[in-house]
């Protein structure tokens, strides 16, 4: 549809060009603001559909990741440290603490890695409400020497945003990609051909971990102020793992545009309605689940092949997205 | 410590013992039969609690028999949910990405459809009762814990009734050991399954009722319980009922006994000191991960073959 052969790769370049070129024309600040945090989203959203659209491992405990990095992140800066080198630091932290998950519970199979997710998640907010270095549950300022520069942010969230889908797009399509997608549809072939499920699932959480970490960290240098209930909070882990599943899971653009409709949408949810917005995600969570796998990306695809109206024979929908969602289909023999 | 606290802190681990294996029995029922992790279970315990609480200021239903009341009620309601729900979901041998998405979406919707009837103060039940307890020498235990242990320990009872002499039970026994087996010899899974989602609920909701009693709760109620339960059931092997009474003791002894008991912690040097009560929530966590790394199966995996009751 409208020349996608080409587009596929020319749009994003020019939506980052965009981006790039976007304040030499003055936007507003509010604007800047929400470009930055829907960018710090569709990063966290990638990077959790990494290890959950790629590999398959649902986890509900990106927080976590989100949270350690924020943290590490505004104590480095505090020391007064370059925000750009406390980021890695808060990414090698996120990655230690994703071994730390992964290491006794990508071993074994059935829920157990699901069910440390969320334990992991809760204990991590508990832990952090009460120690003392990172101001407990009354939370810790982060101060940045010099003025603040609205600039520095953007292009900071912007460029992590551009490595997460780079590095997204890169998976998808290299060998590390394809072990991953084997691993999803069936572990034992996987091993057979000579995948290890137990390391390539590791990697990917901790490459998740990180990218999520930096996310976390440019958040806390941002708002200058962070605590538990905010950057550890479920709520938090809920909305990045809501944001790839509405996009559409498994594809590389699907969390991406879960994430801006999730920046922009929650804005104006948020301010409105602020009792309904969960309910409105977790009924569209339902629809998704029972009625389109693919996810807004998915439903896209079904419309523009409507809007066509001319029935391509071999338009496989979102595989992807279904393989992910319902398992391999009838391998399971029922 | 004097002989009597040991006593008493032994007792209360008991009785928190009791409530906790009624609040995640629910959830191995459903996890052994349809491999669902169901994580809508922390909604139907805040949904329990808030009935238990609609009956004693509505009708001025007593809270244990409200509880009571609750099984049926949420039976009907689980099984609705699994109809309209649960029943698409595709079969498996592990839990797909979509049962937990669906499930997990479920909780999302029930929790805020809690917000927007009951607000999010919290609420709390307070019977003349409440404040009761029952003296035994110089031990003294609060009547409403000793009558919540009881009620749960009935229904659990009941449940390994229903499990070892009922056709039901013997069907879903059947699905957990081996789903194709069971098919293949004649059970009907679908309405098996059905039947099993209502027990779970109903369980769900009769556990939450009775937290009702102990706790006040607001729609955010279920995930510190919700973890609880998803370690009990780990200890217990997943797919055991007597495993969950193991389980959901040694986790009720260890909640208990990790903060009324000095130990070494490291804090300016080593030194005895109690664990602030702030820091119980991560003992279920931490007791999650060791079994994890040392026992797999739960302490129900030492004795497989001898506890697999189910």
């Amino acid at each position: 549809m409208f020349g996608f052969r080409i587009g596929k790769n020319v749009v994003p370049w020019l939506l980052f060009g965009v981006l790039l070129l976007l304040p030499a024309a003055h936007p507003g600040n509010n604007l800047m603001r929400l470009l930055f945090g829907t960018a710090l989203w569709i990063t966290c959203s990638v990077a959790w559909n990494l290890l959950g659209g790629f590999a398959g491992q649902v986890s509900f405990g990106f927080a976590v990741f989100y949270g350690l990095g924020a943290y590490t992140s505004a104590l480095l800066i505090n020391a007064g440290i370059s925000p750009y080198l406390a980021f890695p630091v808060a990414a090698l932290v996120a990655v230690l603490a994703s071994f730390l998950v992964g290491l006794p519970t990508f071993r074994l199979r059935g829920p157990y890695f699901v069910i440390a997710t969320i334990g992991v998640g809760e204990a991590t907010r508990v832990i952090m409400n009460n120690l003392p270095i990172t101001g407990g549950a009354s939370g810790l300022r982060v101060i940045e020497p010099g003025p603040f520069r609205q600039l520095d942010h953007y292009y900071t969230a912007i460029i992590v945003m551009a490595l997460a889908v780079a590095l997204s797009a890169w998976i998808a399509n290299s060998k590390f990609g394809l072990a991953l997608r084997a691993i999803k549809q069936d572990q034992d072939a996987a091993a057979d051909v000579g995948v290890n499920p137990y390391t390539s699932k590791l990697w990917v959480h901790a490459i998740a971990a990180a990218l999520t970490a930096i996310a976390g960290g440019a958040y806390a240098r941002y708002h200058a102020f962070i605590y538990p209930g905010d950057v550890f909070a479920f709520q938090t882990s809920i909305t990045i793992l809501l944001m790839p599943v509405i996009g559409g899971i498994g594809t590389v653009w699907g969390p991406v545009l879960g994430g801006v409709i999730f920046g922009i949408v929650e804005e104006e949810l948020v301010v409105n309605f602020p009792n309904i917005h969960l309910l409105l995600y977790g009924s569209l969570l339902i629809l998704i689940i029972l009625f389109e796998p693919g996810g807004l990306l998915g439903l896209l695809r079904r419309l523009s092949r409507l809007v066509r109206s001319k029935p391509r024979r071999e338009d496989p929908g979102s595989p992807d997205a279904e393989q992910v969602l319902w398992g391999s289909g009838g391998a399971q023999g029922h | 410590m004097t002989a009597v606290d040991y006593l008493s802190l032994v007792i209360s681990a008991l009785l928190l013992a009791g409530i906790y294996a009624a609040m995640a029995v629910g959830m191995t029922v459903i996890y052994g039969v349809m491999k669902i992790v169901n994580l809508a279970h922390a909604g139907f315990l805040m949904l329990g609690a808030y009935f238990a609480y609609e009956m004693y200021e509505r009708f001025h239903i007593d809270p244990i028999l409200g509880a009571v009341i609750a099984l049926p009620a949420f039976f009907l309601f689980g099984m609705a949910v699994y109809w309209v729900l649960v029943r698409w979901l595709p079969k498996s041998d592990t839990p797909t990405l979509a049962s937990l998405l669906l499930m997990f979406g479920f909780w999302q919707v029930l929790q805020n459809v809690a917000y927007l009837v009951w607000g999010n103060t919290a609420y709390s039940i307070f019977t003349p009762r409440s404040l009761a307890s029952v003296h035994i020498g110089e031990i003294s235990i609060s009547k409403d814990k000793l009558i919540v242990f009881t009620a749960a320990v009935i229904s659990l009872v009941l449940l390994q009734f229903i499990f070892n002499r009922s056709w039901f039970g013997r069907s879903m026994r059947s699905l957990i050991q081996n789903p194709y087996a069971a098919k293949i010899v004649g059970v009907d899974d679908q309405r098996t399954s059905m039947l099993s989602f209502g027990l779970g609920t109903a369980f769900a909701g009769f556990a939450g009722a009775l937290l009702a009693m102990l706790y006040p709760f607001t729609p955010d109620f279920g995930p510190p319980f919700l973890l609880r339960s998803f370690v009990i059931i780990v200890l217990g092997g997943l797919e055991s009922i007597s495993g969950v009474a193991l389980g959901a003791l040694i986790l009720a002894l260890l909640e208990t006994f990790s903060i009324n008991i000095p130990l070494p912690w490291y804090w300016h040097g080593w030194n005895f000191s109690y664990l602030p009560a702030s820091y119980q929530p991560a003992v279920s966590f931490v007791l999650l991960v060791v079994v994890l790394l040392v026992l797999p199966k739960g302490f129900a995996g030492l004795f497989e073959k001898k506890w697999r009751v189910a």
